[in-house]
């Protein structure tokens, strides 16, 4: 009762930790119980956390006892699963060496406990209370989306990719792809496992050979692919499931124009979601739909040319949503307390 | 917890500035209280002593008053020893006065003093010794005296003599 008394009293701050490849975003919102009073935001040079980080985030943890700092979860060796039951999870990985959660009782994320110790253990000196996964993010992000469509989610990170494709609010497949150490043999492997699935799924009408431009992956920096796929007409729209209300807010956003580093990145992106759908729709292990749409949620300011790829290259319809990654984080927080 | 891998640290209003603000309100609160209750004790200790005090002192008023009156009843007792004994001086004087008044011939039996007369019983060998001997100076002193013989066995005579003072005849004379 005095706790709750108190917790009226005080206001809440959300300390929200993204960590990128080379730098931390902190983003920083003070609510009472009307909204948010003030809200900061800093990038940090670092990785690690360094004295002005935590002088960052003690000149406002100070104001309030009730302060909550959130992390979205960097572990590599992390995803989501498409059941809840514990014999099923097995099915899919072994979690011996995970800690997992069940969403409403329809799909499982996970991540690697070692990793989420190591976050813990570095972030000792200011105390971490909650830990997201990127799955929920996108699922939180997505929401109006999620429960009454079949498509396919993509967080987009600068050193991550958080893919996974739901239909009318049960998950189907889930992968979660490190830009970093998703390298080149990796893909060659998933290309020849992908071959070597050819003849499956045909049924599904999925014209695989459209996936074959994987084989073209040997030498990332030979664009010369990609720049032939700019020189293709515009292909007509081929479904009549556009989502026209995505397309209007995606109208009103800016979308960046690539410089050349931004296309690598871009092209790499592409290729990991080229790759990531293949396999979604040649594994066994996961109830493949046809898809047609991907909602991005881009918190990394991807160009206008991995939407052309996508459309171009796959025949999807991409529709682009800019997200800032600490305040949908804080937001989860918020939905974690309420 | 929902979607976070962990749950958040317990969160208290109580942190460590609070806690040390609420030592320090808590000692200075407690010390009050202690003064309060001290000078309570105090406070009550003294009306008690108070109360006492004055009923001792009631009790002294009282046992004064007792003294006092005991303090008069003795120095009553006392004038009344020493008029006591002034008299009984007196009377000692007057018996060995009297015993001197009789003679050798004459033997006395018995003499009662009155308060204001003397009886002598005894015996005498005949009546003119007594007369002149006891008689005169019984006169002398008494202002009335009445003498009565009777014989005895052996020929003496058995006397009475009664004697008075006149109290008007005595302070006329002092007078």
């Amino acid at each position: 009762m005095f706790t709750k008394l108190f917790e009226a009293l005080y206001n809440k701050v959300f300390v929200n930790i993204v960590v990128k490849r080379s730098s931390t975003d902190v983003y920083i919102e003070l609510c009472s119980k009307n909204g948010v009073i003030e809200s900061a935001q800093n990038s940090f040079d670092t990785q690690s956390l360094s004295a002005e980080i935590i002088d960052f985030v003690a000149s406002f943890t100070k104001e309030s006892p009730y302060y909550y700092i959130s992390i979205l979860d960097i572990s590599s060796d992390q995803g989501a699963f498409p059941t809840c039951s514990k014999n099923r999870l097995s099915y899919f990985y072994d979690v011996s060496a995970s800690e997992h959660k069940c969403v409403d009782d329809k799909w499982t994320f996970y991540t690697s406990k070692t990793d989420i110790y190591e976050i813990e253990k570095r972030y000792h000196k200011i105390g971490i209370d909650f830990i997201f996964s990127p799955f929920t993010l996108l699922s939180n992000f997505f929401q109006d989306k999620i429960s009454n469509n079949i498509a396919m989610y993509i967080l987009m990170q600068d050193s991550f990719i958080s893919l996974s494709v739901f239909e009318n609010g049960v998950l189907l497949y889930a992968e979660h792809l490190d830009m970093e150490t998703s390298g080149e043999g990796e893909d060659v492997l998933l290309s020849q496992e992908i071959s070597d699935e050819e003849e499956v799924s045909l049924d599904d009408g999925i014209d695989l050979e459209d996936v074959d431009v994987i084989d073209d992956m040997e030498d990332l920096d030979d664009f010369g692919d990609i720049e032939d796929l700019d020189s293709l007409e515009e292909i007509d729209e081929f479904s009549e499931n556009q989502d026209i209300e995505e397309e209007f807010y995606e109208a009103e956003e800016q979308i960046v124009e690539s410089d050349d580093s931004e296309f690598n990145e871009d092209y790499q992106r592409f290729t990991l979601i080229q790759t990531s759908l293949g396999h979604y729709y040649n594994s066994d292990k996961y109830e493949s739909e046809f898809i047609e749409n991907v909602y991005i949620a881009d918190g990394v300011g991807v160009s206008n040319d991995l939407k052309r790829y996508l459309e171009e290259e796959m025949f999807l319809n991409v529709y682009i949503r800019h997200t800032e990654l600490g305040l949908e984080v804080s937001n989860l927080a918020k939905r974690e307390l309420a | 917890m929902k979607y976070s891998y962990i749950t958040p640290r317990k969160k208290t209003a109580f942190t460590q500035e609070i806690q040390l603000l609420l030592s320090f309100f808590t000692i200075t609160i407690l010390m009050l209280l202690f003064t309060y209750t001290f000078l309570l004790y105090k406070n009550y200790t003294f009306v008690k002593d108070k109360k006492a005090t004055l009923t001792e002192l009631a009790s002294l008023e009282k046992s004064f008053d007792k003294m006092k009156a005991s303090i008069s009843y003795i120095e009553r007792q006392q004038m009344l020893s020493e008029k006591v004994y002034t008299q009984n001086s007196v009377l000692k004087d007057s018996i060995t006065n009297l015993f001197d008044l009789v003679p050798l011939r004459i033997t006395l039996s018995e003499a009662s003093l009155l308060k204001n007369g003397l009886i002598l019983y005894g015996v005498t060998p005949n009546k003119d010794i007594y007369n002149f001997m006891l008689q005169a100076p019984l006169r002398s002193i008494f202002h009335r005296t009445y003498s009565s013989f009777y014989p005895a066995q052996n020929g003496w005579l058995r006397f009475v003599s009664t004697n008075y003072i006149d109290e008007e005849e005595e302070l006329n004379s002092e007078d």
